[in-house]
């Protein structure tokens, strides 16, 4: 009888400990949501970090770096990395920008001649680390390189400003909207992009064969081969997924800005990777979730602002980060191994 | 005898599971001492403890008489204890005398590494267990079966007081067991006590002064190995009477169903230690069991890659038709789709995501039948994986809990199970039952009876003779990549193959000894 006892009173004490570790960077988010509170200046009495506009703003901020930490996710659950994204972001800020400046096309083929360049880069990619065995690392690293290149050339080296009207040299008016039309009048677009490529890749995770395959890659790949996964084509598509939702940050990049440099969406790749890893996927791959991504970011953007919202000098802003990934690793060592 | 080694009254828990209760473990000086039971009986666990790798624990240990408690594996190697695990802990990129000395390399007078001397020292040490290894080869390169018998080595180079030895020949050959056997004698001799922990009954008669059984975490019997039959040590380790290891062959077979003929691979870039096919020809009847024997570097594991299609690029000549029709195996997608399953060698590396689910890892080869456009209906996997847990009476706690979480057969009838979903017609295993115990290898040859009466051809490669026998209706024999022997095990014995395997120099040498 005792014995029954004992042993129910362990499992539950195991399932919280497991729960809590398993939403670790969501209790994390909420820890420094509620922080963020705590420390935030008041005016007239009110709490100006949980006003609807400066909240509106931290999602804005975090929206791009969000849909680029997503794709970073599917490459980091197969146990690769991509740091070309911040370049591809880059490019593709370039390449909307100069297709309806400076080429006068249209709203839509420019976004889809961008998405089409973000996902064939990806691909090209993955090509090079599945088929060629290259490593991820070393292959995005030179991806970096490239596109950035290829962004200063299309762009002849400097930021190409956006303008809006009918006439020629002016960018359809339906692009401007993406940027600054929100929706209920405080969601703006950009966030509601984020929140739809997330929530697409959530459920994509759940219910795709695909993504069984994405995981088994991750996990043992060897393993996922003999069991007959297709590993090459599971590994370009992912990198193309990766590339694809890069380019569409670029687009949203170039609607905040109102503008394309090649010089934007530098080091970004390591913020997104900070996202992910503060979201709880091992960098060795087979495991992790774009929940806890998305919770990461949020993180990331919550914690930015309130340094801000408080005039912390930007360097320690830096260093409070830093400790704060450092951290968030940390806890997930002490992760009981099944 | 002096007790080397006494451990009074030891128990530890794990969440609700008592890996050990109130056991009491005496080892004598120059005694080899064999530790029975199945999987999660709770062997590891008490070695463990005495190596150190567990600290916290009830009960005490003497060591000599006077009492330990050790903070961690380095404190027992101190004190004389040394244990070879059975995932074998080695570096693959570094050298066999580099990972012998690992961590405590001989230096020169100057402190650089002295690596001729390390290399003489290695090279004695092997020749001292009758390997016949180059000390300068990366391990990484080395089959497992050499890899088992550098880590023997090194645990001898320690100079151990006390060897704990988990399934040290669950990758050996015969031979090689023979020459194994001879060092522990040789220790023996010397003073050293040895734990030598196994599944294999007729080592344990061979080499062993005495014998426990644990099951449950407890202490069943304590007896002398050379006095008690197999069936007895069976019934002590899984608490019922069992009244055949094997099932008696079916030699109701149908139709051809693989045919192999004069098969030869000349790899693009060979690699050392390999044995690609040079001239196999082979068949396979539909309800058949086919064994494939032969000694470690005879080109079993190999001629069932290349069948699979995962063996390394290269050209590939003669003829692999099944049901009549030629194949080309390109790739274990392709030939999963004609209908041919495999199960590696190594299921914990090459067969298993150890950290995900039952479930996931028993559906990821068959996943695109349970539902359609490329999304899962969750009910119809959960309900084939229910099903197939069922069928191969998986002991399991939910579907959600990760495979490592499962004893070793457990583990390996997920692997069978994930084939067996794809609806094979052919099943290529390679060493399907090793590090399994007795309990779950019985209900895998049951379960090799069941399918083949069904209809499936098998096409089995292992190093155990009796296995071969008892489960086959048929054994081809491999030496140096080619076919030399197919006997029905009907009308000859273990003592055949082997003298095929190893060809007729050494046949009256080795024989003896089976």
């Amino acid at each position: 009888m005792t014995d029954v006892q004992d042993k129910v009173v362990t499992t539950d004490k195991m399932s919280v400990a497991a729960t809590l570790f398993r939403f670790q960077s969501v209790f994390g988010l909420i820890a420094v949501f509620v922080a963020a509170i705590i420390f935030s200046p008041r005016k007239n009495g009110a709490i100006l970090f949980v006003s609807a506009d400066n909240l509106a703003n931290v999602v804005r901020a975090v929206s791009e770096i969000g849909i680029i930490a997503v794709g970073m996710t599917f490459v980091i659950l197969i146990g690769g990395i991509d740091l070309s994204v911040g370049a591809v972001l880059g490019l593709a800020a370039v390449g909307s920008a100069v297709l309806m400046v400076e080429n006068d096309w249209g709203f839509l083929p420019s976004v889809v001649l961008v998405l089409a360049i973000g996902l064939v880069f990806g691909a090209l990619q993955g090509v090079a680390t599945a088929m060629i065995g290259i490593q991820s690392f070393i292959v995005t690293l030179a991806g970096l390189q490239i596109a950035r290149g290829l962004a200063r050339i299309w762009s002849g080296g400097q930021g190409v400003a956006i303008a809006y009207g009918d006439g020629p040299k002016e960018a359809p008016t339906s692009f401007a909207l993406l940027g600054e039309r929100t929706f209920g009048g405080l969601v703006p677009i950009p966030v509601i992009i984020f929140a739809v490529v997330a929530i697409a890749a959530v459920v994509f995770l759940r219910v795709s064969a695909f993504s069984r395959h994405l995981y088994a890659v991750g996990g043992n790949e060897k393993a996922a081969r003999l069991s007959g996964v297709p590993v090459v084509r599971v590994k370009i598509a992912v990198f193309a997924i990766c590339g694809l939702l890069a380019s569409l940050a670029g687009i949203v990049h170039a609607v905040q800005l109102n503008q394309g440099s090649p010089n934007d969406g530098i080091g970004y790749e390591l913020d997104a990777i900070a996202a992910v890893v503060i979201g709880g996927t091992s960098l060795a791959g087979g495991r992790g979730s774009v929940a806890g991504t998305v919770a990461g970011a949020l993180l990331l953007g919550v914690l930015n602002n309130i340094l801000a919202l408080n005039n912390i000098d930007s360097n320690i802003q830096l260093l409070i980060k830093g400790l704060v990934i450092v951290a968030a690793a940390a806890l997930q060592r002490l992760r009981p191994t099944s | 005898m002096a007790d080397l080694v006494r451990m009074a009254a030891i128990g530890k828990r794990y969440g609700g599971v008592q890996a050990c209760h109130e056991v009491d473990f005496v080892l004598g000086a120059g005694e080899v001492h064999a530790l029975l039971g199945e999987n999660g009986a709770g062997k590891s666990t008490l070695m463990k403890i005495l190596s150190g790798d567990i600290t916290e624990y009830a009960g005490s240990i003497a060591i000599n008489g006077t009492p330990v408690r050790f903070s961690g594996p380095t404190d027992a190697q101190a004190a004389g204890i040394a244990m070879i695990h059975q995932e074998l802990d080695l570096v693959p990129g570094l050298s066999v005398a580099d990972n012998i000395f690992l961590g405590r390399e001989l230096r020169t007078t100057v402190r650089t590494v002295d690596r001729r001397r390390m290399e003489r020292e290695a090279r004695e040490l092997l020749d001292r267990s009758g390997v016949g290894l180059d000390p300068r080869r990366p391990v990484g390169e080395l089959r497992v079966g050499e890899q088992q018998l550098v880590t023997i080595a090194k645990a001898i180079s320690l100079d151990a007081r006390v060897l704990i030895m988990d399934e040290p020949t669950s990758a050996l050959t015969s031979s090689e067991v023979e020459r194994l056997f001879d060092v522990i004698r040789e220790l023996r001799n010397s003073g050293v006590g040895i734990v030598y922990i196994s599944h294999r009954m007729e080592e344990i008669a061979k080499v062993a002064d005495r014998a426990t059984v644990l099951r449950n975490g407890k202490i069943v019997t304590s007896f002398d190995p050379r006095k008690l039959s197999t069936a007895e040590v069976v019934e002590a380790m899984v608490g019922r009477p069992v009244q055949t290891m094997f099932t008696t062959p079916d030699s109701d077979t149908g139709d051809e169903l693989l045919r192999v003929e004069n098969l030869k691979l000349k790899a693009r870039r060979p690699r050392p230690g390999r044995r690609d096919p040079d001239g196999i020809s082979l068949t396979v009847r539909s309800g058949e069991i086919v064994g494939l024997a032969g000694l470690l570097g005879a080109g079993r594991t190999e001629l069932l890659e290349t069948l699979y299609g995962v063996a390394p690029g290269g050209i590939r000549t003669g003829r692999i038709l099944l049901q009549g029709r030629p194949i080309r195996p390109r790739g274990p997608r392709q030939v999963l789709a004609q209908g041919i399953g495999f199960v590696p060698e190594d299921r914990r590396a090459s067969g298993l995501v150890l950290f995900h689910s039952i479930l996931a890892n028993t559906v990821v080869s068959s996943l695109p039948s349970y539902g359609r456009l490329g999304v899962i209906a969750r009910r119809m996997e959960r309900t084939a994986s229910v099903r197939m847990a069922d069928r191969l009476r998986l002991k399991f706690g939910r579907l959600q809990d990760e495979v490592g979480t499962l004893s070793g057969g457990n583990q390996q009838k997920v692997v069978f199970g994930r084939m067996l979903l794809t609806e094979p017609k052919l099943l290529l295993l390679d060493e399907p039952t090793r590090g399994v115990d007795v309990g779950a290898k019985a209900e895998i040859y049951r379960l090799l009876g069941e399918l083949a009466a069904q209809g499936l051809g098998v096409l089995l490669a292992s190093s155990e003779l009796p296995e071969l026998v008892g489960v086959c209706d048929r054994v081809v024999v491999l030496r140096d990549g080619r076919d030399v022997a197919s006997f029905s095990t009907a009308d000859s014995g273990e003592g055949d193959l082997l003298a095929a395997a190893m060809g007729h120099g050494e046949m009256f040498d080795e024989v003896g000894g089976v």
